[in-house]
């Protein structure tokens, strides 16, 4: 357990470079306990944040302490983080279980431990009826859910989650969203990215703004809801009905326009609580058939970037 | 460091063994059997052929060992050493993996010492085979006792678990250490080791294969071009000299690959 005061992650100065291309520049920032929503469009910087409080990458200047230790070069630390990566990448070959099991050992747990913690962790993502089918067979939103399963399972202090909602269906997001909250009431610390406000307001309301490789504003940032009210917020939808949800979203005022494109129904909404809220009540009813996939272009918050740089 | 690496070799070793890059192996290990079976269905088909060189007829012991020399050292192995060696990290940063790996409490240098382990029990286990069955088709051929040669059937084996060992260490490095390390790696085997070895000086010095021949223990057909070639090829260290230069290459590259991966940034395209 995390002392109460003592913040997760501190950096100061830190940057990082890619040859002539500035990942992150000069960001000093602390990160309480707590959830904290790291939040800013495609580029932003958020994944290279993540790699270096990761571990996986080395500043080119300033310094990360993680839980009151440096992380380069410190595996030991790892015993107190999870981190689930954005990227799509498994073994394939490996079952569910196999896999988290598998991961879990190499945090030192023996196989029967190994095999108990991957169960609870699988169960906490509602996954245990999958937990023995290959992960190549598995669908985008039990990829995402396995992915957080090996995150979680070794019980670590502080949960890292880079963009955990993409992808998910109406229900697993509410679920994975319940479910970081119930982690972060147990005393544990999380520190979530996404490109879209509404999923970060969802489960927080502590924000770091990330632009551009700069921390561009941290805290309780109740400007950046009010802004995102006058942009409209896009919302791509994958669902087996894709006419018959068309139309109810057609019947609903907060529904700026909508169009289908690759399948997809893709809405402008003025009001994405009422939306999303909406869209999980769809889903769980199942009376306009399943909805498998839903996602958020960043142009959204792109736009509230861009008003926020030039005031 | 050597827990860590026990529970890495545990996860990888399946993984390997059913990769596409074991299926390319076992169409690597199954050229010798079937030209193996082809001498032997041919020379039982036809009673008055046999295997000759320019002119000298070969004995089943000496032609599977022209087989063990050409084919397994001079060829698979290194091109085993070079596929499996330079992809050990590579392919988990390819498939974009290496974060699961990256992420837990286990030093780096363990994840690349649990693959490399990993790599030499899937290609010995491949590779033994294939020798087994080429040496119970072969030997035989022109009245070669197989149980009085099994002796140097077992010190084959040994030797090409060690040239999978020294090849595989190299190629990790190389993989850990250069970008493109594939093409590297074949200039290496395929290019400079046999050109290098065919003239005399200390450069030769520079390669696996040359420490790798004095382990050899089959005498090479004498009475031909390629005997004679043979003899080139076998000026030679002692065993002791080669088997000691083996393990310090080994534990020499094998270290400076645990150096660069604990080194190094590894950043995935996203």
């Amino acid at each position: 357990m995390i002392e109460a005061a003592a913040p997760i992650v501190v950096t100061s100065h830190l940057s990082k470079w890619y040859g002539q291309v500035i990942g992150l520049n000069d960001v000093t920032v602390t990160v309480p306990v707590g959830i904290t929503g790291l939040l800013g469009p495609n580029g932003a910087g958020k994944s290279t944040f993540l790699k270096l409080i990761t571990g996986q990458l080395k500043p080119n200047q300033g310094e990360i302490f993680i839980l009151g230790e440096r992380i380069w070069g410190n595996p030991a630390l790892y015993v107190r983080i999870g981190f689930c990566p954005e990227q799509d990448a498994f073994y394939e070959r490996m079952t569910g279980l196999e896999w988290v099991s598998a991961l879990v050992r190499l945090n030192g747990a023996g196989e029967r431990e190994a095999d108990e913690r991957a169960h609870r962790a699988l169960e906490a993502v509602d996954l245990l009826d999958a937990a023995g089918k290959k992960i190549g067979a598995y669908s985008k939103g039990m990829r995402q859910r396995v992915k957080m399963a090996q995150a979680l399972a070794h019980d670590p202090d502080l949960l890292i989650l880079d963009e955990p909602l993409s992808g998910l269906d109406p229900i697993a997001r509410r679920k994975t969203i319940r479910l970081v909250k119930e982690w972060a009431r147990s005393g544990k610390s999380i520190i979530v990215s996404s490109h879209i406000l509404h999923e970060i307001e969802s489960m927080t309301s502590n924000i770091l703004l990330i632009n551009q490789g700069r921390i561009v504003a941290e805290g309780n940032v109740h400007q950046i809801r009010d802004l995102i009210d006058t942009h409209p917020h896009t919302v791509s939808i994958r669902a087996d009905q894709p006419r018959a949800l068309a139309r109810e979203f057609l019947a609903a005022d907060d529904v700026l326009s909508l169009r289908f494109e690759d399948g997809a129904i893709v809405v402008q909404t003025a009001k994405p609580d009422v939306f999303y809220a909406r869209l999980t009540e769809l889903a769980a009813n199942g009376e306009l058939g399943s909805i498998h996939e839903v996602t958020s272009p960043d142009d959204n918050l792109q736009a509230v970037f861009q008003y926020l740089v030039n005031t | 460091m050597l827990a860590s690496s026990a529970r890495v070799f545990d996860l990888s070793l399946g993984q390997m063994l059913w990769s596409r890059r074991s299926v390319f192996l076992g169409f690597l290990l199954g050229g010798p059997v079937l030209l193996a079976a082809a001498i032997r269905i041919v020379t039982a088909t036809t009673p008055f052929w046999r295997f000759s060189v320019n002119g000298a007829r070969v004995s089943g012991p000496g032609l599977f060992g022209m087989m063990m020399w050409l084919l397994y050292i001079r060829f698979i192995v290194p091109v085993l050493g070079v596929f499996y060696g330079t992809a050990l990290i590579a392919d988990e940063v390819d498939d974009k993996t290496i974060t699961y790996l990256f992420t837990r409490p286990v030093r780096r240098g363990a994840v690349l010492l649990g693959k490399y382990l990993a790599y030499l029990a899937c290609t010995t286990l491949l590779v033994l085979p294939s020798v087994v069955l080429v040496y119970f088709l072969i030997v035989p051929l022109g009245g070669g006792r197989v149980g009085e040669l099994f002796p140097s059937l077992l010190g084959d084996l040994g030797m090409l678990v060690v040239g999978l060992a020294g090849y595989g260490a190299v190629f990790a490095w190389v993989g850990a250490r250069l970008r493109r390390p594939l093409v590297i790696g074949l200039v290496f085997v395929l290019g400079w080791e046999p050109s290098i070895l065919l003239f005399p000086g200390y450069l030769k010095r520079l390669t696996v294969a040359y420490y790798l021949q004095a382990l050899v223990p089959h005498a090479m057909p004498q009475d031909s071009a390629i005997g004679v070639l043979m003899q080139v090829f076998r000026e030679v260290p002692t065993i002791a000299t080669s088997l000691l230069s083996l393990a310090i290459i080994i534990a020499v590259t094998l270290w400076s690959a645990v150096r660069a991966v604990e080194d190094r940034e590894y950043v995935l395209d996203q």
